[in-house]
């Protein structure tokens, strides 16, 4: 039977190497996956799942388990995130995407090549994020693949919930003028 | 053209858990906003194309690293190597045993009848007897220079008469007794300055319990 996040912590910081690192497997896909689509490079994703848990790892012993061990989790990923973002400064301005041009996927094909597409497809919207400015992106990331609420992050970015859904707003506006322009 | 509650309407669209009367209230406002209509219809379908994202597996990394690391930070380090761990107190030892020699004013005196060792402050002044044996050292000592400097004289001069030597005997004499007078006079000047300085830090102490006393 599976331990729960909140025995694996007791476990580990207890120095049980296992349990960190059961705790560590359990949620560093979500951790990279953000990192891919924040910062568009599996190298800074890669920077992002390390920094973040060796943050983790040192501060484990405050968790008290008063919320969920992800909801914690998330909120020293979206502080590493935005230190990365901020220092990266990960792809070029708004203004400028429609210069670029995006490789359209060659074709349709089914069976072997299906996660050539896939690949591409992430690559597409990587692109697509990256070129948001960093507040909308992450405003998209919190929403849309991390499903928060709008009251869960407004507080995060420190910013009113009406500023959070016109910023959403805008994001999604942006992302659309994108899309059309690929097809 | 646009309507100033669209961002609202667009939001609350991809929220699960807005609340029933809010929904309700768009719903009212859906049904008289072109603008919010067209927007919606527009945006509706960007979330979507968005979670088209295929979740890719993390790289294999060292994930218990920073763990082993961190606690091999944390513990001591190795002392099984000893000469090295007495190597690094040899310093502090040193410092120690000059700072108690500076401290008790040690001294190592190496004389012909072998090394002493002696410790505490040495009488600064001399005694009356050893001032006497060194101004008797002092008299035969010049009186036998004298008399090597008459014999040169004398061989140089052979030709002067006893008169003139008697005189140049007696003057040196007299030199010598000046002399004598001079370091007799610097010894109580130096005797005199221990006591200037001894009585100097008594009135500065009688000064200090004077300041002190209420």
């Amino acid at each position: 039977m599976d331990q729960t996040d909140n025995q694996l912590i007791a476990a580990a910081l207890g120095g049980s190497l296992p349990a960190w690192d059961a705790l560590v497997r359990r949620h560093e896909r979500r951790v990279y996956n953000l990192g891919l689509r924040l910062l568009n490079n599996p190298d800074d994703a890669m920077d992002l799942v390390q920094d973040v848990f060796l943050g983790v790892y040192r501060n484990l012993y405050r968790f008290r388990g008063d919320s969920q061990f992800s909801t914690w989790l998330f909120r020293i990923v979206h502080n590493k995130a935005v230190d990365l973002i901020r220092r990266r400064q990960a792809g070029p301005e708004i203004e400028d995407w429609f210069e670029e041009g995006t490789p359209e996927p060659d074709n349709d094909l089914p069976g072997p090549l299906d996660s050539y597409l896939e690949n591409e497809m992430n690559q597409r919207i990587g692109q697509f994020m990256s070129r948001l400015p960093p507040a909308q992106r992450l405003i998209v990331e919190l929403k849309v693949f991390q499903a928060l609420t709008f009251e869960e992050i407004a507080p995060l970015q420190d910013i009113p919930v009406n500023t959070a859904k016109t910023r959403f707003y805008t994001a999604l506006k942006n992302l659309k003028a994108m899309i059309e322009a690929q097809t | 053209m646009s309507c100033p509650h669209t961002p609202e309407i667009i939001a609350d669209h991809c929220d699960p858990d807005v609340s029933a009367e809010a929904l309700q209230r768009h719903r009212v406002h859906l049904g008289t906003c072109k603008v919010c209509q067209q927007e919606l219809l527009t945006l509706r379908g960007v979330p979507g194309e968005l979670l088209r994202w295929q979740s890719i597996s993390v790289p294999d990394w060292d994930r218990s690293g920073m763990i082993k690391s961190t606690i091999k930070r944390k513990t001591l380090p190795n002392r099984s190597h000893h000469w090295p761990a007495i190597l690094q107190w040899l310093p502090l030892a040193a410092s120690l045993v000059l700072a108690v020699a500076v401290m008790t004013q040690t001294r190592l005196s190496i004389g012909p009848q072998g090394w002493s060792l002696s410790f505490g402050v040495q009488s600064a002044g001399l005694s009356a007897e050893q001032l006497d044996e060194y101004l008797t050292a002092h008299a035969n000592a010049r009186q036998a220079e004298t008399r090597e400097w008459v014999e040169v004289a004398l061989q140089t001069h052979g030709q002067t008469t006893a008169d003139s030597i008697y005189q140049w005997m007696t003057y040196i004499e007299q030199q010598r007794a000046l002399d004598v007078q001079r370091m007799d006079a610097g010894f109580e000047q130096l005797i005199n300055r221990d006591f200037q300085t001894v009585d100097s830090v008594r009135q500065l102490a009688s000064y200090v319990l004077y300041q002190e006393a209420p």
